[in-house]
């Protein structure tokens, strides 16, 4: 596996034509794997995160089984004539995957799509809904933390600014209701998507879980930059 | 060496007064170090009339995190039993403040202080009565320091609204006891004698003005720093 990190050139007409849709983005991701992963929903995947830091750093986080080339992306939307700094890294992810041991703590950053299923009605067929406020997007999470190998630590009880819905050493912010169009072969759709970003400590439970996680996602809407999440150590 | 111990006074309105006599009940712009070292009697469980030339002695300061503002109140209330009209008085409050507050002296008597203040006796309240405090009070003890470098390491605790608005100006003032011999910037009459409510006393206090920048806190809207690549470098 690798991880790669890429810088985005907000000042350029193309990087602001791919930042505006996320449908565009998954296909200049795409398009840097000469032989792109089976898509039968199996093995690992092709996963990426926009993080808006600042205003002018902006960086894209790919994890892939195979190491992809960015040359096109670095001449649409990146620094291409820049020398100091190469158009992009590509870091070998499965070392650090394979070291991952029970107990070990980390931070941890997630852009996710936070959604269930519900009937307004008795009889009506289940829609797929976002989850709207912070209590329910922070819930959405931490249902999903064993299943996933890790625990979101908890903050001692004189550090809690409420009694209720602030024990964990979590935040959710950036809440973006997406919409953006998807052009098909015969008409036009739109997709419209809910993403939020956690940022927080964690506890690895289950190393091999975690490693399934960190490799295939978390949650829906993997190909619009949805479910990734990335750990670095506590500093 | 000194312990000291912190308390964040914030609550939607503190009256803090000094010098209020009769229907006039005026405000200073922070808390007082008779109405803190009140808060913590009352949190022991001291009597009205119980010698306090303990607490009197300790070392008293005040950080101003949020200035908040000035608000008058026309009282016009009736006795709930006669109906009788209480004299009309005039009340001043600060809305939306927030301060933290410390008191400096020997190890053991601050853990006592801060063991009460845990569970204290009579309710901690603001300057007045009807002014109870939000969460978190109690800051903790600090130990083998002095108020001024327990100002210096503590975080802002202004609200996001607050910071983001005075983004450029980043000094806090503090009210400090004047030291021995030192001459004081102000005055105030508010070292309590006695709470006796028959007769309270006060003494006078030498105060010294100082500012300190608060603990660089990162400002709101900042996502907190996170980089994966690092957990990857090889060194």
């Amino acid at each position: 596996m690798y991880l790669t990190r890429f810088r985005v050139n907000a000042h350029r007409r193309e990087a602001r034509h791919l930042l505006a849709s996320p449908h565009r983005l998954h296909g200049a991701v795409n398009g840097a794997f000469p032989e792109p992963p089976a898509a039968d929903g199996t093995g690992p995947r092709i996963l990426w995160r926009l993080d808006h830091n600042a205003h002018s750093d902006i960086l894209l986080f790919i994890v892939s089984p195979s190491r992809p080339d960015l040359t096109h992306l670095v001449d649409q939307a990146g620094w291409p004539a820049a020398t100091d700094a190469e158009g992009w890294q590509t870091y070998d992810y499965g070392d650090f995957l394979g070291a991952l041991t029970t107990g070990s703590t980390w931070s941890f950053r997630l852009t996710a799509n936070p959604v269930h299923s519900i009937r307004r009605k008795e009889g009506e067929p289940t829609k797929r809904t976002a989850h709207v406020t912070f209590r329910h997007q922070a819930r959405w999470l931490l249902q999903r933390q064993e299943k996933n190998g890790f625990e979101i630590l908890t903050k001692p009880a004189g550090r809690r600014l409420h009694i209720e819905g602030d024990e964990h050493q979590m935040i959710v912010r950036d809440h973006r209701p997406l919409q953006f169009p998807k052009l098909s072969r015969d008409k036009q759709l739109n997709v419209s998507i809910t993403k939020v970003t956690y940022d927080g400590r964690l506890r690895v439970t289950d190393p091999d879980l975690l490693r399934g996680t960190l490799t295939s996602g978390l949650g829906k809407a993997k190909a619009y930059g949805c479910g990734l999440m990335t750990l670095a150590p506590i500093g | 060496m000194t312990s000291v111990l912190l308390l964040r006074l914030a609550g939607p309105l503190q009256a803090w007064g000094s010098a209020a006599r009769f229907a006039r009940r005026t405000t200073e712009n922070a808390p007082t170090k008779s109405g803190v070292l009140g808060l913590l009697a009352a949190a022991q469980g001291r009597e009205r009339d119980a010698d306090l030339s303990d607490l009197a002695a300790l070392r008293f300061g005040v950080r101003i995190d949020q200035p908040g503002t000035r608000i008058r109140d026309f009282q016009t209330a009736h006795h709930a039993d006669s109906g009788k009209s209480m004299p009309l008085s005039e009340r001043f409050y600060l809305a939306d403040a927030v301060f933290v507050a410390g008191v400096e002296g020997d190890a053991s008597f601050i853990e006592a202080l801060h063991t009460a203040v845990q569970a204290p006796a009579f309710l901690p309240y603001l300057g007045r009565r009807s002014c109870p405090p939000v969460e978190p009070f109690d800051l903790g003890v600090r130990p083998d320091t002095h108020l001024m470098q327990a100002f210096r390491e503590e975080p802002w605790h202004a609200s996001e609204w607050h910071r983001a608005r005075t983004r450029s100006r980043r000094t806090l003032d503090v009210l400090l006891d004047s030291a021995h011999g030192e001459p004081p910037h102000l005055s105030l009459r508010d070292t309590p004698v006695s709470f006796d409510p028959r007769h309270r006393r006060y003494e006078l206090r030498g105060i010294t003005t100082t500012s300190v920048e608060p603990n660089s806190a990162p400002l709101p809207g900042t996502p907190p720093p996170h980089d994966p690549t690092t957990a990857l470098r090889k060194s």
